[in-house]
């Protein structure tokens, strides 16, 4: 964090989180501030407001001197998701064709364990459904059908549509949402709904927003794609309210950037967009756009993300600089159907509680964790369940006396009775090496999680550049990474705050993309692989001008936007699809279709082991995909020349004791913020800052490069 | 079979042939009562983050083979619904971890490999590095022949040091009678394809020839092929975990760790038990049955109606071991639901697996811990190698079941009432055929059967519309999924008012779903919950209602469709369409009939497809006041059982919604209990009447005199309690 006045801010960064609302500024030269406030869920633009006075507070700067200058602003927050959560988001009236009315109370069986650890998923006592979003006397269904191939099976019954439409509007309802079956293949019934539910509105003088499936999400999938549209309509619109005022705040203060919103697919759109439920997930995403961006500076194409919180691990991949992308996440025990840039997670946080089972005598982590009340070290914290962070005290890796710079004063004797009584005695172990048994322990859990990350796709680690941040990060990274033969191990010095740094690294751009399920026909005559390829172009034709229909609400040329085109691809009669890159350059004229046939084999072969690719099937194109881009500046790593005397003497806190390979050793300790580019912190070694801590493991050196960004390897 | 003797081309642990470690292996257990002889468990005790570390990197390891390899089938069966499994064994045969989906399979990918083992592959047809082996029997080892395991050995220089198995559920194996439960086969030639533990290739590629006998034998070649290539890509990615793990830590400490996972497997179900049951003998019994007398395509020894007994005795002994026995069972029979012992320990783990032992330390230690007493000759063991069990599911299933009550009893005797369940029903399973261009049938297989009402709790109803005894991981699927692979479109799918068995607590509920044809001709048969309930109430709760079938051809649905007429979408009451008012034409078929053989079918026909709910728990007349109000609100009770069964008495409201009345409910309430008291009699009197008006005169219909002749035929010990609990003579027989 730079705590030098600047005056040439470029960008800001925004992460309403549900008790804390986080902003950032980052200057031309890549220095940053940080400011904290509480979050006021009523009125987020409140919590925004301090919170950018405390982060400026450190540059000695006022809000109206740093706006002007600003060229990009990001928000992310989990408001949306807090809303899903809680149920408290608008009152939905949903239309769907009759005998489907059930669908959201039924929850297809599926949504009463997703989510869950592999042991409750087995206990089936612990499975439960949740409050659907739209009570069963909001849901009306009217008569009609269509079949797979989008063949009328029952004609759209008019007259029940404008009954539900009266009915509905006489309920009270704020929006009207339309999921009927296959209209991805055929949406003349959504429409037809839409267009008689417009003439009730007229008539009755009384008119609410419709959402329709074929717009909102033209995808296969009855069940995500009701899920996806209701809460576009349930939680996304009242969120795009509290966003509309957030703007408003920044223009008081004096933006001439228009405030863009992370989402889920790692681009950032309007708030004005047309698919804002998109946003649902964001403040993860962070991290990996961060991840890219260094990924792009410092010309490292494949990244492994790591993000060690107080109560998950979560991690992600980066191949050819590029995030991946999954397209049916599930998220709050909804299953969904939107593109989502995929972060795995495991509820292995440093919060996580550590017990040992009294029947099996072994050890469980969590799956409860103390969260911001740290463990039984913190005398506020009323905790009394040893945790990892407890542990890490115990082995004399954490300072009691510097834990978030000092602001908490932790107990070493609390910790040390903690461990002795709930962990060392029941195994039977001395104190210090049952606490550093459950480092060892936690750390590879985390590791097995990267290792099947990386190698279940087809790759080795000596591919990737492991990447760690997150409060917990650089304390458990030398654990985690040892041995797996990552190429390198990063740690910015700004770990702490790199989702947040992530957020400003984010380009503008829309993603959309529809079902089109056509079978490639390899073997037909070269008139009709050559028409093929004029439908393809065309359909990514449409999706171009959604993008540019998008880009221009907020005044951006065409011209100005980066097109890539890109299809879901699998064997004919497989479930599940690839996305497949298209050089639109090379796919002209009848002969060019291989050029999606030589790139999907290349990437399947490399997924799923050689054995199961099946050629003989043939290939099937399920989703078009468009995305357009419209780059955005972007923070500039810093930039430092490396010192002489790169740790200084004032870097040098002193030494403590460190339970490292079975034993207490003596082990030095440095202040982060005093090393200085080139500096090479050889292991055992301590490195504090109030943010977090960085273990240098025993027979390891990390070395500060000139971006701020330790490198840690081998000795 | 010969003896085995070490040879230098033995692949097992230490220059032994793997029949002479499993024979040690079974030889160390018995003498000593430790899996691999592990008295004491060295690497937990010693290094107890060791084995932490390795125990989380194999479990995790075999679920992500699961989780990655599954994207690769075609077949909604595994690429959505997720029946398919994994599991890394020990050389011989033991599972050590596995994944969720289809677990009843731990046991039948044991079984498999030791067949193997047993009958001597290592010889012949040999056990090498990069083999693929393929087993579908049940008769060797499976629960049905729908359900197709491949196996991979692991070797390390030179030894077998894991096998790595996977199992999917097929929508097809070419039985006479299309679909993965086909009902129909009455011996093994009708049962479909047979893969008797067979080595199908080798350099980790299928041999062609066996490709070939493979497509050409099944109903879904492109299912069978995709589905083929998840289990070995998943047997691959289990292999180089392994090889991974032997890297990092050495192969004696990987040897070291299997045996003592499986042994720490063993205990932790030890302990399991002591402390979650009472020790003592528990009872429950179940029937089922299949009404096929009318049949006229079938044999005469096939066209009969049949009663099938489900006696389970769990008795747990003090040290913490379960003896379940299901003396009592009646004979096997020329269908396709008999069962064999390893389909029935299967059944066994899958439930013990999502109760008694659900957490993440569950691998086969557990069954060292259990025994399992099937009377030959019965249909839970008919030791003929020629029945056929295309079906078992209609059997294993209310056993599975009936074990649900004993254990509860115990969790309750313990304390332990949240773990209480009553039970969980069967549902009817809709599968067929679809007459393709070349006259043969394309199968389906619906299974959003999974999705049941399971059984009420001491402290919740049951869980609604998403359990089953068999699997954990229930998903009814996407209907745009269904109707993309079959001939019949959803006109509905809805909650089912009254299908939960009623009690203090009340069952889960259960769903149905309307299917129109939407082809010329189709085939269509099912299977399920029948005219008996297999399922029963618990602590006085009643039992969910029983089975039945509903279909109607020839209909006026075009007509009605073109007139924009109602049009039903449900079947509210039994047997009776949600628009009763409406011509709908004159082909109804309605009886207490699920199982059925396959029936044609044509263009706007309806099909009802029913997944029923749970039985309840307690007395219906203890059941809140609140909860009978939320069910009527919800439209899930009719006012009519509510007050029928549970004493309340409701108000219609000026709108029409109904509203208990809780004062006058308490009072109608007690009116109920003086009536029950004054029609109450002592059991002994009781069962003195019924041995005199039903027993001794064996006043019993053909199948249930069919059913406990055999049954005491088969068990004399059964037979024994039989008469002694009616006090009968010794020469009582039916």
């Amino acid at each position: 964090m730079s705590a030098a006045a600047t005056t040439d801010v470029r960008a800001l960064g925004l992460d309403a989180g549900g008790t804390m609302t986080d902003t950032i500024f980052v200057d031309g030269a890549g220095g940053f501030v940080i400011g904290k406030a509480q979050t006021t869920p009523e009125d987020e633009s409140l919590g925004f407001a301090r919170s950018v006075a405390d982060a400026l507070g450190y540059w000695d700067l006022a809000p109206d001197a740093v706006f002007p200058t600003i060229t990009s602003g990001v928000y992310s927050g989990t408001s949306m998701l807090n809303r899903l959560l809680e149920r408290k988001g608008q009152r939905v009236g949903l239309i769907v064709y009759r005998g489907m009315e059930d669908t959201l109370r039924l929850e297809q069986g599926v949504q009463t364990w997703l989510g869950y650890s592999y042991a409750d998923t087995l206990h089936v006592v612990t499975h439960r459904h949740h409050e659907p979003l739209v009570a069963r006397s909001r849901i009306h269904g009217v008569g009609g059908k269509m079949d797979r191939s989008g063949i009328e099976v029952i004609p759209l019954y008019e007259h029940d549509v404008r009954r539900v439409v009266h009915e509905l509007l006489a309920q009270g309802v704020d929006c009207i949402c339309v999921n009927l079956l296959f209209s991805w293949r055929n949406p003349a019934h959504e429409r037809r709904v839409a267009e008689i539910a417009g003439e009730v509105m007229d008539e009755t003088k009384r008119s609410v927003p419709i959402y329709v499936s074929s717009m909102v999400c033209p995808k296969r999938g009855d069940f995500a794609r009701l899920n996806t549209l209701v809460i576009e309509a349930y939680a996304a619109e009242p969120s795009r309210r509290q966003l509309a005022a957030v703007r408003e705040t920044t223009r008081e203060l004096g933006a001439r950037f228009d405030l863009r919103v992370m989402a889920s697919f790692g681009g950032t759109i309007a708030v004005d967009s047309e698919q804002l439920v998109t946003t649902l997930v964001s403040g993860p995403i962070g991290g990996c756009l961060g991840a890219r961006h260094l990924s792009e500076q410092l010309g490292i194409s494949n990244i492994v993300c790591t993000d060690v919180g107080g109560t998950s691990f979560d991690w992600a991949l980066i191949v050819d600089g590029e995030q991946q992308i999954t397209l049916d996440p599930d998220i709050a025990h909804f299953k969904l159907n939107l593109p989502m840039v995929r972060i795995d997670t495991a509820g292995a946080g440093s919060g996580m509680y550590v017990r040992v089972n009294p029947l099996s005598k072994r050890v469980e982590f969590g799956p409860d964790s103390a969260g911001s009340r740290i463990g039984v070290s913190n005398p506020q914290g009323g905790v009394s369940t040893v945790t990892v962070t407890d542990c890490g005290l115990v082995v004399g890796w954490l300072n009691p006396d510097y834990f978030l710079g000092g602001e908490l004063q932790l107990s070493l004797d609390a910790a040390r009775e903690g461990v002795r009584r709930q962990l060392a005695e029941p195994l039977g172990l001395s104190v210090e090496v049952a606490a550093a048994g459950v480092l060892e322990l936690f750390e590879s859990d985390l590791k097995h999680h990267l290792e099947t990350a990386v190698m279940g796709q087809g790759f080795e680690p000596a591919d990737f550049t492991l990447l760690s941040y997150g409060g917990g990060g650089p304390l458990h990274v030398g654990g985690f990474s040892e041995g797996l033969g990552f190429q390198d191990v990063l740690v910015p010095s700004w770990a702490a705050a790199f989702s947040a740094f992530g957020c400003v690294c984010a380009d503008y751009s829309y993603r959309f993309d529809r079902q089109i399920d056509m079978e490639l026909p390899l073997d037909a005559p070269a008139e009709e692989r050559g028409a093929f390829v004029d439908k393809l172009k065309q359909i990514w034709k449409q999706l171009e001008l959604r993008i540019v229909s998008e880009f221009a609400q907020s005044g951006v040329a065409s011209s100005a936007i980066s097109l890539t085109p890109r299809v879901r691809m699998q064997y004919t009669g497989q479930l599940n699809d690839i996305e497949v890159e298209v050089a639109l350059d090379r796919l002209a004229g009848p002969d060019s279709l291989v050029v999606l046939v030589d790139e999907f084999e290349r990437l399947y072969g490399r997924i799923y082991a050689s054995a199961a690719r099946s050629p003989e099937l043939g290939y099937f194109l399920t989703l078009a995909v468009m995305t357009g881009t419209l780059p955005v500046e972007k923070p500039v790593l810093p930039e430092e020349p490396v010192q002489p005397n790169a740790t200084p003497e004032a870097a040098r806190k002193g030494t403590r004791r460190v339970f490292t390979r079975g034993e207490w050793t003596e082990t030095p300790t440095y202040e982060m913020d005093e090393l200085a580019a080139g500096s090479q912190v050889r292991g055992p070694g301590i490195i504090e800052a109030p943010s977090t801590t960085f273990a240098v493991p025993a027979a390891s050196v990390a070395e500060l490069d000139t971006h701020r960004i330790f490198h840690l390897r081998r000795a | 079979m010969h003896t085995a003797t070490t040879t230098v081309s033995s692949i097992g642990w230490d220059r032994q042939t793997l029949r002479e470690m499993l024979v040690a292996s079974e030889d160390a257990f018995s003498s000593t009562g430790h899996y691999g002889a592990c008295e004491r468990l060295e690497m937990k005790e010693g290094d107890p983050i060791l084995y932490e570390k390795l125990h989380s990197r194999v479990r995790g390891g075999v679920v992500s083979a699961r989780e990655n390899a599954k994207r690769i089938a075609a077949s909604p069966l595994v690429a959505q619904m997720g029946e398919l499994c994994f599991s890394l064994c020990t050389p011989e045969g033991d599972t050590l971890a596995l994944s969720t989906g289809i677990i009843v399979h731990v046991q039948t990918m044991s079984e498999a490999i030791k067949y193997m083992i047993r009958h001597d592959y290592e010889t012949n047809p040999g056990i090498k590095d990069g083999d693929i082996f393929v087993n579908n029997d049940p008769q060797i080892s499976n629960v049905h022949c729908a359900d197709v395991q491949t196996f991979v050995p692991i070797f390390y220089e030179g030894e077998l040091i894991s096998w790595a198995a996977s199992v999917t559920h097929e929508f097809d194996v070419g039985a006479s009678a299309p679909g993965s439960n086909s009902v129909g086969p009455i011996n093994r030639f009708e049962d479909g394809i047979d893969l008797p533990a067979m080595r199908c290739g080798e350099n980790d590629r299928l041999f062609a020839d066996y490709v070939g006998r493979c497509t050409k034998a099944v109903r879904s070649p492109l299912y069978w092929t995709l589905d083929e290539k998840t289990r070995i890509a998943g047997c691959h990615i289990l292999r180089k975990l392994v090889l991974g793990v032997v890297a990092d830590h050495g192969i004696d400490a990987y040897k070291q760790f299997v045996r003592e996972a499986v042994e720490d497997g063993r205990r932790s179900f030890v302990e399991r038990i002591r402390e979650q049951l009472v020790p003592g003998t528990y009872r429950a019994s179940v029937f089922m049955d299949y009404q096929f007398s009318q049949e006229a395509a079938l044999p005469e020894e096939a066209a009969v109606d049949e009663l099938f007994h489900v006696p389970v005795k769990v008795t747990v002994a003090p040290e913490g071991r379960l003896d379940i026995s299901l003396q009592g069972a009646n004979s096997w029979g020329y269908h396709s639901f008999n069962c064999t012992p390893v389909a029935m320990r299967g059944g066994l783990w899958a439930l013990l697996a999502q109760t008694l032992m659900s957490n993440d330390k569950v691998n086969a230690g557990s069954t060292f811990a259990v025994s399992l007493d099937l009377p030959h000759g019965s249909w839970s063991n008919p030791g003929h190698h020629l029945t056929a069990h295309g079906n078992s599911w209609l059997t294993l299933v209310p056993f599975a079941n009936a074990l649900a009550r004993p254990l509860s009893r115990g969790y309750q005797s313990r304390g332990y009432v949240e773990e209480v369940i009553a039970g969980w029903p069967h549902g009817t399973c809709l599968q067929g055929g679809q007459l393709s261009e070349a006259g043969v049938d394309a199968a389906f297989s619906n299974l959003e059967i999974c999705c049941l009402g399971a059984g009420a709790g001491v402290v919740q109803d049951g869980l609604d519309y998403a359990s089953c005894s068999w699997f954990p991981t229930a998903d009814m699927g996407d209907i745009e999924d269904w109707e993309s692979s079959e001939p019949l479109l959803y006109l509905g799918r809805t909650v089912k008012q009254d299908s939960a068995g009623l009690g203090r607590r009340r069952g889960g509920l259960g769903f149905e779903s309307l299917r129109m044809v939407w082809v010329d001709m189709c085939r269509v048969q099912s299977f399920g919950e029948g005219l008996v309930a297999c399922q029963a109430g618990l602590f006085g709760g009643y039992p969910a209602p029983s089975g039945y079938r509903h279909t109607m051809r020839n209909t006026n649905l075009p007509e009605l469709f073109s007139g924009r007429q109602p049009y039903p979408v449900a079947d509210w009451e039994p047997g009776e369409f949600d628009q009763p008012d409406l011509p709908l034409g004159a082909d109804e078929l309605r009886d207490k009939r699920s199982s059925t053989l396959l029936a044609r079918h044509h263009r706007h026909d309806l099909y009802l497809s029913v997944s029923y709910g749970g039985p309840g728990l307690g007395d219906p007349l203890a059941r809140p006041v609140d909860a009978i109000q939320r069910d009527l609100d919800a439209d899930t009770m009719s006012s009519r059982l509510a007050a029928a069964v549970c004493g309340a008495e409701i108000r219609e409201e000026g709108d029409g919604a109904a509203h208990v009345d809780a004062v006058a409910t308490a009072d109608r309430r007690d009116e109920l209990r003086r009536d029950r008291a004054r029609r109450a009699t002592p059991v002994r009197e009781w069962m003195q009447q019924e041995r005199e008006a039903r027993v001794v005169p064996r006043d019993v219909i053909e199948p249930v005199a069919r059913m406990y002749r055999s049954a005491m035929e088969l068990s004399p010990e059964w037979a024994g309690e039989y008469r002694e609990f009616w006090d009968l003579p010794k020469d009582f027989v039916y």
